[in-house]
């Protein structure tokens, strides 16, 4: 009696603690500028004053997000597609070069890449670090493992005779990869570049090293700087609009892909 | 594969963008930090041209240094031990129950995951601060007539990366208890095991191998973690990856930043081989 009294305690502590900080961004937002609980005034006026580097950031985000997630599927959709049909030596290394990044902590490539610039422009002259181009290659290689994974997943279903089918039919096999083995594989890219949009949105340490100037300050770095110093409900107002945006797309992902498929290994 | 021998193209050769790709963004960066790990410092954001150990060496012999790694591993046992307690209890109701709800809450637990980190951070700073929520609750309840300090300090680190943490936690236990046959539980209490024999002699030991792999995962991915000891430490909890972050940012000291960052890395790597061995041997 007592166990099964506990076990529900925990189930219903459980669910409070993991929704209590994305409620209380929401409250917050509409709080006063004391931010102490309980608020003494709730309004709006935040909203109309988020400072417009978080809304710089918030575009840096979103392009970094959209190029990453691009090129990581294009890339990453080759390398899947090599490891389950490729024959070839080397095709484990292959595999496990593609999955390499998810073991190693992204502050330790944020530092890489950091180093990496620097011994790039002493020896090449060529500047990445600050650069858009830096922000995007950085979040590519955090982003591929996701990719390749997500669509060797979506590989493991597909039937070989639906493209013996095409050739036999006198499909040319451009034709016969683009108009059968794409389609047929688009699920897995999909939530595969979902997933490194994501991965991209998530990161502080790589974008935080790579970063310079305001223009290429992502809105989780803009808001990591900005509270080290001081702390204003503007921060909680543009990080509510991002629930909100993060909430309408995870019920539109459950109720398409399914939210259970987004999940394995992540950072904190 | 043989079975797609139909369609001739030489699969091998669209591995080459994601090798390129790959070699840029990740594997010469990281084949220079480790080079910059074995060279000396030239003072502030310069690496020295003389090949030597003494990185690794200072760091090897330094109590101090020693005592970041041992924080780090503390943190990482902490939140282990409470993502497994409070996440036992959900993943076996989730993996068990038929209420209709369930995909409901399945999707509370993943919710959290899809939210930027630096977002559920941000969160946890005015409920954790002195005028805070949870403090206004503590003293409204009774329990305590001060507040008490839960953020800017090790125990803020702890609930925050719990907090991001606990959802994998959940699960991977409900992929592992899902796979125990539910007959087995239900002939332990038919012969009379009360439901907590039937959870110690029955459901634990049968889910251990899973539980250990995900224990391994969570442990590694808190240790690797950055964001959230430096947004809810406060500058006051040092472990490896905010002290890496320092000597690059602040310090200035290339060579031992880079050193830090390797065996953060090997221990990060280390991990997760053991982890993917343990879970392959789970099911």
């Amino acid at each position: 009696m007592m166990w099964t009294l506990l076990n529900r305690a925990i189930i219903v502590f459980v669910f409070v603690f993991l929704l209590l900080p994305l409620v209380f961004v929401v409250v917050t937002s509409f709080g006063d500028a004391a931010m102490t609980f309980p608020p003494r005034s709730f309004s709006l006026e935040w909203y109309g004053a988020i400072p417009q580097p978080f809304i710089t950031g918030l575009k840096v985000s979103l392009i970094v997000g959209g190029s990453t997630a691009f090129i990581a599927a294009v890339v990453g959709t080759g390398a899947a597609l090599a490891i389950t049909r490729g024959r070839f030596r080397g095709l484990k290394i292959l595999a496990m070069f593609c999955l390499l990044p998810l073991m190693v902590p992204s502050l330790v490539i944020a530092v890489a890449l950091f180093q990496f610039t620097g011994i790039l422009w002493d020896i090449a002259r060529i500047e990445i670090g600050g650069t858009l181009i830096g922000l995007i290659l950085g979040h590519t290689a955090i982003a591929i493992p996701y990719v390749v994974r997500a669509v060797i997943a979506g590989h493991a279903h597909f039937d070989p005779t639906l493209e013996e089918a095409a050739l036999n039919l006198g499909a040319s096999k451009w034709r016969t990869l683009l108009s059968i083995t794409l389609p047929v594989l688009i699920p897995g890219i999909v939530s595969g570049a979902v997933f490194a949009f994501l991965v991209s949105f998530d990161d502080v340490p790589i974008a935080l090293f790579m970063g310079g100037d305001e223009a290429t300050t992502t809105m989780p770095v803009k808001i990591f700087t900005s509270i080290e110093y001081s702390m204003k409900p503007d921060v909680m107002a543009v990080s509510a609009l991002v629930i909100y945006v993060s909430l309408a797309l995870m019920i539109l992902l459950e109720k398409t892909l399914g939210l259970e498929r987004f999940f394995g290994t992540g950072r904190a | 594969m043989g079975r797609f021998a139909a369609l001739r193209v030489r699969w091998g050769l669209l591995a080459l963008p994601v090798i390129a790709v790959l070699l840029l963004a990740f594997g010469m960066p990281i084949a220079s930090m480790t080079a910059n790990s074995l060279f000396n410092h030239a003072g502030p954001g310069r690496v020295g041209s003389n090949l030597t150990l003494v990185n690794y060496i200072n760091f090897a012999t330094d109590p101090y240094y020693l005592g970041i790694l041992v924080d780090t591993f503390a943190l990482g046992f902490v939140v282990v031990s409470i993502c497994t307690v409070l996440g036992y209890p959900v993943a076996y109701f989730l993996a068990r129950t038929h209420s209709r709800w369930r995909g409901v809450l399945m999707f509370l637990v993943i919710a959290p995951l899809l939210v930027s980190a630096v977002i559920r951070n941000l969160g946890w700073i005015p409920l954790l601060g002195t005028n805070g929520f949870v403090n206004w609750a503590l003293q409204a309840l009774g329990l305590t007539d001060r507040p008490i300090a839960l953020v800017n300090n090790f125990l803020g680190v702890v609930i925050g990366t719990t907090h991001a943490l606990l959802p994998f936690m959940i699960l991977m236990l409900t992929t592992v208890i899902q796979r125990i046959n539910p007959q087995i539980e239900e002939a332990a209490v038919n012969l009379g095991a009360t439901p907590w024999k039937n959870f110690t002699q029955v459901v634990l030991p049968l889910s251990m191998p899973g539980l250990i792999g995900g224990y391994l995962i969570v442990f590694t991915i808190t240790i690797s973690s950055y964001t959230t000891p430096a947004m809810l430490g406060g500058h006051r909890v040092t472990v490896m990856s905010t002290f890496v972050a320092q000597q690059i940012r602040f310090v200035l000291n290339y060579a031992f930043g880079a050193t830090c960052a390797v065996v953060l890395m090997a221990v990060a790597i280390a991990l997760t081989v053991m982890a993917t061995r343990q879970s392959e041997r789970g099911s």
